[in-house]
């Protein structure tokens, strides 16, 4: 995947309804890079049929009965 | 001892046996507020005459035979994240300046109805989005950093401006501070404290907690906020002895002791041994998928938070800090995707964490990899050559309990070789609080923590 630029950021932001001054690009486009360098070490994982937890009871009530499989 | 030094439960018991009064006690602490308050800038807001008020009130309930219970006239600090009716919630931050909120948060309102009196409200990281609460200094080492978020809370209890204090924690904020100042401190079970009236970092890491001297107090405030429930995981049994008989405490042989401080290791490992001593069994465990925290703890944060701020990022950017406003807008651009793996990673995470925590009663592990760092320093080299900001040091070891939503508690176990504090973590299963602070209070019991902190000058 190409790295993220500073006119890429300054025109994903726009897209996003976020217009960024020209003195922002490098900046956010330099955190981003490191945002993404961080959060894409999880497409390593094979989630499978794998649910996102967006809403769960920290009990697992409902879900411990039916483990959940996937390749690690 | 001033009354200021007072553990929450030495001073309820005066109380209750009416040794103390509730405006004694307030004028004490507020007293000791005023005098460390220009050094450490833990307070926002200090609501001295309010709590004057509270006090009198209190004193004249309990003449007059309503008890209400332990915080019963004791003196509070809140995170200024969390709603108090008719007061701001600045957040830290230019962005709520003429902020009024209109009605008490659930927490607020709770411990208000038990009793407790606010002295006002401590700062924290701008919105919570940071680990070291800039404003505000170490309560025992003026040169060194409060950590964070919840800063403002762990210095003002640390140093007897509060008897104790509520924060937040989204990544190890309640956690984290405690440990740098020599408190305890509770994040518990996602879900248990109601956050209605909390400003949000991230909703489905966000956690309110208490900081407070002992691991008794703790359980005290816990109950409080929890309110009557049959499976109350706060109750301890008063002057319970120590004991740890019969739990088996996991000692994990991956991830909480890689890159952390030789004195940090040393002193959790004496801790951990030292609840051996009190009947507890030591089981080595492996912590499942340590290789996606640090991306999964991210991967959920980063959207939500941005996601909160969507309107005043647009509006106002420009009275946002630099750190945090940098990090909203490169929030922007995560993609869905990222969210989403991040939210199938969480529900692995919590599975294997399951499996693990099904072995054992209790994780020990070192709260935070290093102690209170000079105030601007902003990185950390470790013995195998890596480097690391110190932000995402101390989040490290704090973001599982985040991630998936077990109890968390910290208590102070000693000092490295320059007198700053370490922290043990105690991580249990979802609603085993009471296992956590059985497990704290026997440790602290044969073992005491260090009273108000002295306020000194430089680390040894």
């Amino acid at each position: 995947m190409p790295a993220l630029g500073p006119p890429e950021a300054a025109r994903w932001a726009a897209h996003c309804g976020l217009p960024l001054p020209a003195d922002r690009h490098d900046v956010v486009a330099a955190t981003a890079r490191h945002i993404h360098s961080v959060v894409s070490v999880l497409r390593e994982l094979d989630f499978g049929d794998v649910p996102p937890a967006a809403a769960y009871r920290a009990d697992g009530a409902h879900q411990e009965e039916e483990p959940l499989h996937a390749a690690l | 001892m001033q009354p200021y030094e007072m553990s929450l439960a030495a001073a309820a018991q005066a109380i209750r046996q009416r040794r103390l009064s509730p405006v004694e006690l307030t004028d004490s602490v507020l007293a000791r507020l005023e005098q460390v308050e220009p050094r450490l800038q833990a307070f926002v807001t200090v609501t001295a005459q309010r709590a004057r008020r509270a006090a009198r009130r209190a004193e004249r309930e309990i003449a007059a035979g309503r008890y209400r219970g332990p915080l019963h006239g004791i003196p509070m600090g809140l995170k200024d994240l969390i709603d108090v009716a008719g007061e701001a919630t600045t957040a830290s931050s230019r962005v709520r300046a003429g902020h009024r909120a209109a009605s008490d948060s659930t927490v607020h309102a709770r411990l208000t109805a038990a009793g407790a009196v606010l002295v006002g409200k401590t700062h924290t990281h701008e919105f919570a989005y940071g680990l070291t609460t800039p404003q505000t200094r170490n309560a025992l080492f003026p040169d060194r950093i409060a950590g964070g978020s919840s800063g403002g809370s762990a210095v003002a209890v640390a140093a007897g401006a509060a008897t104790f204090a509520l924060g937040t924690d989204t990544g190890g904020s309640i956690r984290v501070p405690a440990a740098l100042n020599g408190t305890v401190g509770l994040k518990p079970t996602y879900g248990l404290v109601l956050r209605h009236g909390v400003t949000s970092l991230s909703w489905s890491l966000d956690h309110v907690g208490p900081l407070t001297r002992t691991v008794e107090d703790a359980g005290l405030v816990l109950s409080a906020l929890t309110g009557h429930d049959p499976r109350d995981p706060a109750s301890l049994p008063p002057n319970a002895e120590p004991d740890a008989r019969g739990l088996r405490i996991g000692v994990p042989r991956t991830y909480y002791f890689d890159r952390v401080d030789p004195d940090v290791e040393a002193a959790v490992r004496r801790a951990i041994a030292h609840l051996e001593e009190l009947g507890a069994h030591l089981v080595d465990v492996d912590i499942p998928m340590t290789r996606y925290i640090q991306a999964t703890q991210w991967g959920l944060m980063v959207p939500e938070a941005t996601a909160y701020h969507e309107r005043t990022l647009r509006a106002v950017p420009d009275l946002y800090q630099a750190d945090v406003r940098v990090l909203l807008e490169a929030g922007e651009l995560m993609p869905a995707g990222d969210y989403l793996r991040a939210q199938r990673a969480r529900t692995l995470m919590r599975q294997e964490w399951a499996r693990m925590l099904a072995d054992v009663d209790v994780v020990a592990a070192p709260t935070v990899p290093l102690t209170a760092v000079p105030a601007g320093q902003e990185s950390v080299t470790w013995a195998d050559g890596t480097a690391e900001s110190v932000s995402d040091a101390y989040v490290r070891l704090s973001a599982p309990a985040n991630i998936t939503g077990v109890p968390a508690l910290t208590v102070p176990v000693g000092h490295d070789r320059a007198g700053l504090p370490i922290g043990m973590q105690l991580l249990g299963r979802p609603l085993a609080e009471a296992v956590l602070l059985r497990v704290g209070h026997a440790y602290e019991r044969t073992r005491p923590v260090r009273t108000a902190a002295p306020c000194s000058g430089s680390p040894r």
